[in-house]
């Protein structure tokens, strides 16, 4: 498998971490046990498209949002997750 | 009481042993190790990119690279490392962290870096042969021509590698940035990797 990085270009899997869905988000404060417990427990796991974190710690240390198909490993988008580059915030 | 020696040495100091290597014959490797530089690493702070950029024309009188390139000055090589991020090689100390920092300090975090790493630059005729066997980038001249940079892994290894201007003979120049801790494996990685075409090891005090 090989990424294209948005900084980088492409790249071998090595050079990557994965470390998983990227669609949890952190739940308001007063957001409740049961969200909190989801957030931190609870991960679906799909048979298919889904949208993952992966680090590219084997090249220029960002951040991404990888689009990647489970079944396939056919990837379809990677974007720098938000925060990657300190460009891509209060710019 | 032990008595300690503070000199300044080479990480790669035991290691690298000057002359031939390898296969007899022409070296179809120069394998050199530049001791003498200043390294800094500028990253601009959050939301600041536009600024440092604006502080690295004004320094350098050239932009800084914003893509996997090294552009190259009269005194100083600006090498991209990641987003919103570069180094700068020079010697001599006028392109150091305390030179740097009344033009940057505004925008970006400087961290001094010339001890932390060892540069060590491949040329000859077998040197991208060599490489190839070590990364997994594309260092075909078509792909990776003059002033390109990549931020990537050898032997599992974080380098920069980057190829300089080419010698007067022609022959391409791949400088690689490695961690002073990793250098001397990644030495002899590169050496065996070299060997089948025999190498010319040496050390330099200069940058080119
Ligand atoms: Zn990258």
């Amino acid at each position: 498998m090989r990424i294209v990085c948005p900084f980088c270009g492409e790249r071998e899997l090595g050079e990557f971490t994965y470390l998983g869905d990227a669609k949890p988000v952190r739940p308001a404060a007063d957001a409740g046990e049961d969200a909190v417990f989801d957030y931190v427990y609870l991960r679906d796991n799909i048979a298919g498209v889904m949208n993952e974190n992966w680090y590219h710690g084997g090249g220029c240390r960002a951040w991404l949002k990888v689009t990647r198909n489970t079944l396939t490993h056919e990837i379809s988008a990677v974007e720098p997750a938000p925060g990657a580059g300190a460009a891509k915030v209060d710019a | 009481m032990a008595e300690f020696s503070w000199d300044i040495r080479s990480p790669l100091d035991r290691a690298l042993v000057s002359g031939a290597y390898g296969a007899r014959g022409d070296a179809g490797v120069l394998l050199t190790e530049i001791r003498n530089f200043d390294l800094v690493q500028v990253m601009a702070r959050r939301g600041k990119a536009a600024d440092m950029a604006k502080a690295a024309k004004g320094r350098f009188g050239v932009a800084a690279p914003e893509t996997p390139k090294a552009v190259t000055t009269a005194d100083a090589t600006l090498i991209w490392s990641g987003p919103d991020q570069f180094f700068v090689l020079s010697q001599g100390g006028k392109h150091g962290t305390g030179a740097l920092a009344p033009a940057f300090a505004a925008s970006t975090s400087l961290s001094d870096q010339s001890h932390a790493r060892v540069l060590i630059s491949a040329s000859g005729a077998k040197a991208r042969a060599m490489l190839a066997k070590l990364s997994s980038i594309d260092l075909h001249p078509d792909t990776f021509a003059v002033g390109t940079a990549a931020p990537t892994s050898m032997d599992h290894t974080s380098v920069t590698i980057w190829r300089g201007n080419d010698r007067v003979d022609g022959q391409a120049v791949f400088n690689v940035l490695v961690f002073a801790t990793f250098a001397e494996s990644l030495w002899h990685t590169m050496l065996d990797s070299a060997a089948e075409y025999g190498v010319n090891i040496r050390h330099s005090e200069e940058l080119t």
